[in-house]
């Protein structure tokens, strides 16, 4: 465990100095635990069976490797991210072009759009580690939007479709790891990748959560002054942690375009980008599910609460209960009250 | 670049410049980047607009201003006074979900449609100016902005209020032991920024349509304005929005495509070169 | 360690709750006893509006329909489901209609993106979608489906019409204003290419990005450039602040006429207000239209929903004409047979005798033009020109393969 005070905000940060104790099993059994959900998760399209159901876990999960990544930010740098939408939407827009305009196989595609929206985060990333705190936030949003704005241009039309979005046209014998055009929506066979690629970028976040870099990133969340002073160099591990929750974003954003078919340049837009954030915060930074369980609810909130487009005032409302009463998200919040159950308060 | 275009972007200026006034008062004040200021905006027009179909243009001027200046008082003691204590980013992601809630309500109460403001009898249509023909309301709006912006800066300059507000932008818990009632000075400021949001909207009614999109459009360009214009700094802001409003203006002439990314080249340049803002004073 | 056996908790509460739906299948689309349609239009932003006046006409539509014993004996059903326009949205409602509520047909979705996005998936989920609303010329060519019916004009077909009547409109220099979108930059290219060939003057040609709410420097432009007559292609929000803004600059003095495309309309008189009176704009339907079933339609919307009928209802209920007849054509609700039964089905409408070309889908029928006059204490369209089909739409597109 790398924090056993309790979290008091959002970003995790610590009450109280704290004695890191790293024990090695923890990490081996950490992975363990992960393969095992793995495995079982595999078996959800056979236990759920009907077909409407599984596509809303399907885009819940999708869109939870962009709340990983925007959740691991904030989590151990303490910095809240509103452009990693960004990377999302580039790797979806580079998979469409890569498909239709260079009529690559998806496979090809995949990592096409994955080495974009990466190299989209290391780009990015340069330009804002430096910041913190409120500038970070400007600067993402400033750039992210900058993005957006450039994809909706007429002249980006061959790409990106500009306002009409992208429809991704397959050649008819494409296939994709074994899935014809006609399978990658159907949600029950696309499961296992979708799966397979969140709990495995979850479990990579986690062990680098827990790594010795993660200890650094932790330190530079506390006083990157000190850690500067002390000999670390700061930039390169921001900008490491940066990339690397860039690039599962980016992972996230290829596997929805296969999924979609379809890409709306909204993916890009400031909506998306509140949501995401939102959904990661109501979820909690503190651990590395937190996230994944407010993009669950959020995905179910839009698809059972949106009556009349009321979809935004719940989350407005959600969003300001959990800021004042909940702080560490809704699992912070369980966190504490297993803390309190078990009698183990420190304060 | 013929007078009309450069009035054009004064026009455009003078918005943005009341808009980001606002807001950088309660930013410099509270630390508070207040996501809600393009919400607060566009209830103010559509307050005007509601106001100036029973009654008059004029009367909504008054009203509104009035009016978004209560929910400031709302806004300072039920969330910025109470959560003082919170960090500046958990304070603006509250602001955040009060705007998505106030926008949602305005939709609900006034519906979806694009709705319409006429100016009053008097400004409309043309007056020669600089020997172009240029619409009467559009040269009001720039008066009326400019006057705004004189006054405002006298006031902040010249009374005790100003001095105090100046003060506890400057450094709260300094203001505070030195004798400033510093709740004080923040109710005026917040209410008063909110209430320059509600002119901003109201003045904005006859200028473009009224659509529920509104809100969001302003938001992202005054939120730049005011950290291009140096945080802490209220005349930093809105030579900024004069600036930015001329510049993006006269860009649409050149090359539309171009003219949309002008706010965030500016930021992204100004943030990496001096991040402080151009006449900001303090460490964000 | 309380970390793992958290997520691990977590994660299988996850996938219990995601299970416990379990209990209900697929409901697959028969030739059953009911018509269900799903409707989708949107029901926030701007477009709500015409959303509202779509579903309308399908009520209407069903009503009608139910109270003379249903069609081919079957009762029409509607299932009216909602979206934000944000193609992704649609798609999702629709694949819910079809799969979770059984529906075979679609209709009242309204942008030409949303169109193209459903045409993709039309096939796969098995229902037939009826366009009243997008108006895109590539949804009846490359991206056309044999499951999708293009029921409103195309947008070639309305510029054609228009273009065909530009004799007689006043004005010989030409200024282009048009929304940076697909069917604004079509449209000024039909536009100026038959300006040019009537022998007018193109003097300026611009765009302006979607959601543009300061016409300010356009509007300078336009005044700079000499132009005695406008062509502008702005819509919802951007048409009203351009109509206002370009009251303000007293625009109107220096031209002699201004044609909307798609910019005026109905819904609008009241918010643009009388200084739209002498626009022109090109008119989807005739309210007034001489004809039994116009004239039934007109009478039962107006005491269904309190208004008069316009372009927005009429098509919608010009839509689940063309599903009724191809229904009662195939004695079956199945829609591959409906989609047969209506390849060049020709049939009694509100708007005449129209065809549907099997080729493309597309329903043959007539565009107008109308002027804005007063109307009492009000605005209304009166008719200029109206253009045949053979004149908007000769050929069908080859890029349709379907």
């Amino acid at each position: 465990m790398t924090t056993t005070a309790p979290a008091d905000d959002i970003t995790g940060e610590m009450v109280e100095p704290v004695v890191i104790k790293r024990r090695p099993g923890r990490m081996l059994f950490g992975l363990g635990v992960g393969i095992a959900v793995l495995l079982v998760g595999l078996a959800i399209p056979y236990v759920l069976t009907d077909t409407y159901r599984m596509s809303l876990v399907l885009d819940a999960t999708i869109l939870s490797m962009l709340a990983l990544g925007i959740g691991f930010l904030a989590r151990h740098l303490g910095m809240i991210s509103l452009g990693h939408g960004a990377f999302f939407g580039v790797s979806a827009y580079a998979v469409g072009v890569g498909i239709t305009n260079w009529g690559w196989s998806p496979l090809t595609a995949v990592g096409f759009g994955i080495l974009v929206g990466s190299a989209t985060a290391l780009l990015m990333g340069v330009l804002v580690v430096r910041a913190s705190g409120f500038g970070f936030l400007m600067l993402t949003l400033a750039l992210s939007q900058a993005l957006y704005q450039l994809s909706v241009q007429i002249s980006a039309r061959p790409w990106t479709g500009a306002h009409d979005g992208k429809l991704i046209a397959y050649e008819p014998d494409m296939t994709f790891l074994g899935l014809t055009q006609a399978d990658l929506i159907n949600p029950g066979l696309y499961w296992p990748f979708a799966w397979s690629a969140l709990v495995i970028s979850g479990i990579v976040l986690w062990m680098v959560g827990r790594s010795k870099f993660g200890t650094t990133l932790e330190g530079i969340r506390e006083n990157e002054e000190r850690m500067r002073f002390s000999g670390y160099n700061t930039f390169l591990p921001r900008l490491v942690a940066f990339v690397l929750s860039g690039a599962v974003a980016s992972l996230g954003g290829a596997l929805f375009a296969l999924n979609a078919g379809y890409i709306s340049p909204q993916i890009l837009g400031f909506t998306q980008a509140g949501d995401s954030l939102i959904a990661a915060l109501i979820g909690g930074f503190g651990i590395i599910l937190g996230p994944v369980l407010g993009t669950f609810l959020f995905v179910y909130a839009q698809a059972n609460f949106n009556f009349g487009g009321n979809l935004h005032l719940l989350t407005g409302i959600a969003l300001i209960v959990v800021l004042v009463f909940m702080p560490g998200g809704i699992t912070g919040a369980l966190q504490k009250l297993s803390r309190r159950i078990r009698g183990k308060e420190r304060r | 670049m013929n007078a009309a275009q450069v009035l054009n972007g004064l026009a455009l200026g003078s918005l943005l410049m009341v808009l980001s006034s606002g807001l950088a008062m309660i930013y410099g004040l509270r630390g508070v980047a207040n996501f809600a200021h393009g919400a607060l905006y566009m209830s103010g027009a559509y307050i005007a607009y509601s106001v100036s179909d029973r009654m008059s243009f004029g009367a909504a001027i008054v009203i509104v201003p009035l009016a978004l200046a209560v929910i400031g008082v709302v806004l300072e003691l039920c969330f910025f006074r109470p959560l003082q204590h919170r960090s500046h980013i958990e304070l603006g992601l509250i602001t955040f979900g009060l705007a998505l809630i106030v926008e949602r309500v305005v939709i609900l109460v006034w519906g979806e449609k694009t709705l319409r403001v006429v100016p009053p009898e008097f400004l409309q249509g043309t007056s020669t100016v600089f020997g172009v023909e240029y619409p009467s309301y559009r040269l009001a709006i720039i008066v009326i902005a400019l006057a705004l912006a004189a006054g405002l800066i006298l006031w902040l300059r010249l009374s005790t209020v100003g001095l105090h507000i100046r003060a506890a932008s400057q450094d709260i818990e300094t203001a505070s032991i030195m004798g400033i009632n510093v709740d004080k000075v923040s109710l005026i400021v917040v209410s008063l920024g909110s209430a320059l949001a509600g002119l901003a909207g109201t003045l904005a009614a006859p200028y473009i349509a009224l659509d529920p999109g509104m809100g969001n459009a302003f938001l992202i360009t005054v939120l730049i304005v005011v950290v291009v214009g140096g945080i802490g700094s209220i005349a930093g802001a809105m030579i900024a929005g004069m600036g930015l409003g001329l510049i993006q203006t006269l860009s649409t002439v050149w090359s539309p495509s171009f003219a949309v990314l002008v706010p965030y080249l500016a930021l992204t340049i100004v943030l990496l070169w001096r991040p402080t803002g151009l006449a900001g004073k303090r460490i964000s | 360690m309380k970390r793992q056996l958290i997520a691990a908790a977590a994660t299988l509460a996850l996938a219990t709750t995601a299970a416990c739906g379990a209990a209900s299948t697929n409901s697959g689309s028969d030739g059953g006893d009911t018509i269900k349609i799903a409707l989708i239009p949107p029901t926030s932003g701007a477009l709500a509006q015409f959303g509202t006046d779509a579903v309308n006409a399908w009520k209407t539509a069903a009503r009608l329909a139910n109270d003379n014993g249903g069609i081919d004996g079957k009762k029409v059903e509607l299932i009216i489901k909602g979206t934000d326009a944000d193609p992704a949205t649609t798609l999702r409602e629709a694949r819910e209609a079809a799969t979770k509520d059984g529906a075979q047909f679609i209709g009242a979705v309204m942008t030409s993106p949303e169109h193209a996005a459903l045409n993709a998936q039309l096939e796969g989920l098995n229902v037939l979608s009826f366009n009243g609303l997008g108006k895109d010329d590539a949804l009846v060519g490359e991206q056309c489906s044999k499951n999708a019916f293009h029921v409103v004009q195309t947008s070639s077909m309305d510029i054609t019409g228009l273009a065909s009547s530009i004799s007689e409109l006043a004005g010989d220099k030409w200024a282009i204003m048009a929304v940076d979108y697909a069917t604004g930059h079509s449209a000024a290219k039909k536009f100026k290419a038959a300006a040019e060939a009537e022998g007018k003057e193109v003097v300026l040609e611009q765009f302006a990005p979607l959601n543009t709410t300061d016409f300010g420097s356009y509007i300078t432009k336009i005044k700079d450039s000499g132009a005695d007559a406008v062509f502008a292609v702005e819509y919802g929000a951007d048409g009203v602040a351009f109509v206002q803004q370009a009251d303000q600059f007293n625009l109107d003095k220096q031209l002699k006429t201004v044609l909307g495309f798609n910019m005026v309309s109905e819904p609008l008189f009241k918010t643009l207000g009388n200084s739209i009176a002498g626009y022109y704009n090109n008119v989807g339907y005739d309210v007034d239209g001489d004809n039994a079933l116009n004239k039934e339609f007109v009478a039962a919307y107006t005491e269904d929903h309190g208004s008069a009928p316009y372009y927005v209802p009429a098509d919608n209920f010009l839509s689940a004409e063309t599903l009724f007849a191809g229904i009662e054509k195939a004695g079956s609700t199945d829609p591959a047979k409906v989609a047969d039964a209506l390849q060049d089905l020709s049939f009694d409408s509100i708007v005449g005798n129209v065809t549907l070309r099997g080729a493309d889908n597309s329903l043959m029928r007539d565009s107008y033009l109308g002027e804005v006059v007063k109307a009492g204490n009000g605005l209304k369209f009166k008719i200029l020109t109206n253009s045949s089909p053979d004149v908007t739409t000769p050929e069908p597109d080859s890029a349709c393969k379907k």
